[in-house]
């Protein structure tokens, strides 16, 4: 038996040794409302994984910075993966330093109102916002449906006769971006079929006829077009996008169906950051969304400008939170 | 542009100078990084993207497809000397693998595993060069209502992944399957069993699992056993040279596993992982003396590593012929062809023949190298075996923890991976197979998934489930291989009694 203890004991004492090793390193952030830089390298978290939309913003503007000389100091990107953002966001808030900022999208509003983070963006201080994506609803090559009016009508007559993939899980992008078009359009959307299928399965849903509509990003339906296997019945930005086969996709408001739906990506800091500090960042990541370099990494990945300073982009979110918790309400998403 | 006229245009690039170097970097990069238990190719060719930048994108992509199947290549080496498996695909490898090293036949372990990588992956890139397109019909040819048919078949070959008793490799499936159940749910969005702690919303990593159940768990035996006469051998490496015997067991494995390896590759959502467990549990299926497996079987270490190097080359084809990614490599892949420019596509033949030609020419070269380069290296890895015990438990403890911190960065995984090194021994202890745990947790999860995406589409018709010949299909080959062991054990069990009686 105390053969069989000794292997334990060993787990047991790098247990320990990992409590002693994970100390806190809180650090107060500046004081004073004076100009500000940063004296040590400034941290990016990207609070997902490596390779998502978070972490190649986070890695291409860390890249503009850096090589365009636009911030003194080295920039590191580090991924903290877990809880849609949660992690991440914890983490943030936990170090409250001014080196550290974070990129964050949609989630930011929707993690929070479903209870799954008990930080929520007023917690943080928007720095920035940078780009903009936009949704779009793909069906199959030989699907029913020429346009959304088609597609929503049939769901008006039953909404559970259609069935709706995307990648996210109920309550976060892609289904909300398309319970948002679908609510405008009059439909009911309690009874919305939504499945996610995570690893490609939503675009190999609807060419196999698993599922009929695909919501997700516009550039991933591009190739699918190109090749006449999918067809986009709308998009969810205001006016059609440049671009080869962009400029056809029709919106869904030339389609009669009032309602947009943006997938912001920008900047944040931890909660109590001075005005130089918000003024430092501003100034940076304007340069870095006005600069050619970043011009083409928007081109390559599909995205659309849409600069907001840290004031827009404050009033922007409390209006994104006010439309978006009134929708999940419905659906019965949100936690108290 | 017919096929045959387009890969000379790939080997053309492939076998210019850049080429050539570009994919040796690669292939050097991904077996090292393979090796390290725990780091796998996705934070490899993450962190290399914004180093690409302004590269030749063929050349670029060349080298990080060097990295891919580079990484799976060289994940069987802790598999092998350690149990501590490298990345996710080479869990399976160790079932065999470590065995055979514990028994002082290193040096042949590491060749039988290189040799049938090497196949795996020549034979899959020959499959992906000949089919590449006309497999797009397959990879999507799969819904929910098929994946779940074939999740429940790996799932009939959890009783023969213990070697004693059905009902603890039962009880540890069953742990397995609870704890795929942790974190967000995909299809409500609510979460499960993290008992309100973030970290835990994410589900846990299958790396963390198999580190925590294999590699520490055989440490904690190591220290537990380390004045036991058993292990004196194990400093030996052995004989490199395989015998004719030794091919002979490889050659049914490795022709049968690269062709099935790759078909799983080719699906969106298998990958090498669910084809090395496939490949494992199926030739175990089929062998003429199943007991040998798990003890350090030739079959049963070759069966896995042809299957996830071929899994890795099949894993290509909805990337580069749909632009569909089948995993979370491929998801990464896939942002690297982005941000050099190329979309992957149904197009992607017409638009960039350079680039998918010189892709799949720059691996039959990749894969030339890596047998190259592990071979005559095999001595010198092994010797990793002669370290002295403590300093080698040591080692194993840190790689696993560096391993375990680089896939999240968190250190709340870190006391996970402690939990399961404890589960694992207790497990050891109490001689609970731990296979059928990881074989669970990674079927569970995508079977829970796609029995739900399957039943919500259908408004929970039941029948959809077994609406069309695939799934059908699958179902019989489950049945078929659930019974197969049970009528040979009866078989065996009327023999003996038979020769009792007669004597």
């Amino acid at each position: 038996m105390k053969k069989h203890l000794l292997g334990l004991s060993f787990l047991l004492m790098m247990g320990m040794m990992l409590a002693a090793c994970s100390g806190d390193s809180n650090q107060a952030s500046g004081e004073g409302d004076g100009e500000w830089s940063p004296e040590k390298p400034v941290e990016i978290v990207a609070p997902a994984g490596a390779g998502g939309g978070w972490d190649t913003t986070a890695r291409s503007v860390g890249k503009v910075l850096e090589e365009e000389g636009i911030m003194e100091q080295n920039i590191g990107v580090v991924n903290k993966e877990g809880g849609g953002g949660a992690v991440g966001w914890s983490y943030i808030n936990s170090q409250n330093n001014p080196h550290n900022i974070f990129v964050s999208s949609p989630p930011l509003i929707f993690v929070p109102l479903n209870g799954q983070s008990d930080l929520s963006h007023k917690d943080f201080t928007p720095l920035a916002n940078m780009i903009a994506d936009y949704g779009a609803f793909a069906v199959a090559e030989d699907a029913k449906w020429e346009n959304l009016s088609e597609l929503f009508d049939d769901m008006k007559d039953d909404p559970s006769s259609v069935t709706v993939v995307g990648t996210s899980s109920p309550g976060s992008m892609d289904h909300m971006q398309f319970v948002s078009i679908a609510k405008k359009a009059g439909v009911d959307i309690k009874k919305i079929r939504y499945v996610s299928a995570q690893d490609g399965g939503g675009m190999t849903q609807i060419l196999n006829g698993s599922a009929d509509v695909y919501s997700t990003g516009i550039a991933e339906t591009v190739e699918q077009v190109k090749a006449g296997k999918v067809r986009v019945l709308g998009i969810t930005a205001e006016e059609r996008i440049e671009g080869d086969v962009l400029s056809t996709f029709p919106t869904a408001k030339e389609q009669g169906i009032d309602a947009t739906f943006v997938n912001w990506r920008g900047f944040f800091g931890p909660g109590d950051m001075t005005e130089g500090q918000v003024a430092y960042y501003e100034e940076k990541l304007k340069e870095v969304s006005d600069s050619d370099a970043f011009a083409e990494i928007r081109k390559n990945y599909g995205w659309n400008e849409m600069y907001m300073n840290s004031e827009e982009y404050a009033k922007f979110l409390d209006e994104q939170k006010e439309e978006l918790s009134g929708l999940m309400e419905e659906l019965g998403l949100v936690s108290n | 542009m017919g096929a045959m006229e387009g890969f000379m245009q790939g080997l053309e690039v492939a076998f210019s100078f850049q080429g050539i170097l570009f994919v040796l970097i690669g292939v050097i990069a991904g077996t090292l990084i393979g090796m390290m238990p725990g780091l796998g190719p996705i934070s490899a060719i993450a962190i290399m993207i914004p180093i690409t930048y302004g590269m030749n994108p063929s050349t670029a992509l060349m080298m990080m497809a060097g990295v891919y199947y580079g990484a799976v290549f060289g994940g069987s080496t802790s598999s092998i000397l350690l149990n501590a498996p490298g990345i996710s695909g080479t869990v399976a490898t160790s079932f065999d693998g470590y065995p055979m090293a514990q028994r002082g036949e290193a040096g042949k372990a590491l060749a039988i595993a290189a040799i049938s990588s090497f196949v795996g992956g020549t034979v899959s890139v020959v499959l992906l060069m000949l089919f590449a397109p006309a497999l797009a019909q397959v990879a999507v040819s799969f819904g929910p209502a098929q994946y779940f048919a074939l999740m429940f078949l790996g799932l009939t070959a959890i009783a023969s992944l213990s070697d004693g008793s059905t009902v603890k490799a039962l009880i540890a499936a069953t742990v397995g399957f609870m704890m795929a159940t942790i974190g967000i749910d995909g299809q409500t969005g609510t979460t499960r069993f993290t008992f309100g702690n973030p970290n835990l919303m994410e589900g846990i990593d299958f790396l963390v699992i198999a580190l925590g159940l294999f590699a520490l768990a055989e440490i904690c035996f190591l220290i537990k056993n380390r004045k036991d006469d058993s292990l004196s051998k194990q400093g030996d490496i052995g004989s490199l040279k395989l015998g004719k015997s030794d091919f002979k067991e490889m050659r049914g494995p490795m022709s049968r596993q690269s062709f099935l390896g790759f078909i799983l590759g080719v699906l969106p959502g298998a990958g090498a992982t669910i084809a090395s467990f496939i490949g494992y549990i199926s030739e175990k299926r089929i062998a003429k003396r199943p007991e040998e497996f798990g003890k350090g079987s030739v079959k049963g270490l070759s069966a896995p590593e042809t299957a996830n190097n071929a899994a890795t080359s099949g894993a290509f084809v909805p990337l580069l012929s749909l632009g569909i990614p089948g995993s979370g490599t491929t998801a990464v892949m896939l942002g690297a062809f982005l941000v050099l420019g190329i979309q992957p596509g149904p197009l992607l033949v017409q638009d960039h023949p350079d680039v998918f030609w010189g892709i799949i020419a720059s691996m039959y070269i990749g894969n030339v190298f890596l047998l190259i380069l592990n071979l005559p290296l095999i001595p010198y890895i092994a010797k990793i075996l002669k370290i002295s015990r403590p300093l080698l438990i040591s080692l194993v403890a840190i790689f696993s923890l560096i391993g375990v911190y680089a896939i999240s960065f968190s250190t709340f995984d870190l006391y996970v991976l402690l939990a399961f090194g404890v589960l694992g021994y207790l497990m050891r202890l109490f001689s609970v197979p731990a296979p059928p745990f990881i074989l669970a947790f990674i079927l569970g999860g995508m079977m829970e998934q796609s029995l739900r995406q399957t039943l919500t589409a259908s408004g929970g018709n039941m029948l959809a489930l077994i609406s069309d010949p695939v799934s059908i299909g699958l179902y019989i080959v489950s049945l078929i291989s659930f019974l197969v062991p049970l009528i040979r054990t009866r078989n065996k069990n009327d023999q003996s009694e038979s020769e009792q009686k007669a004597s």
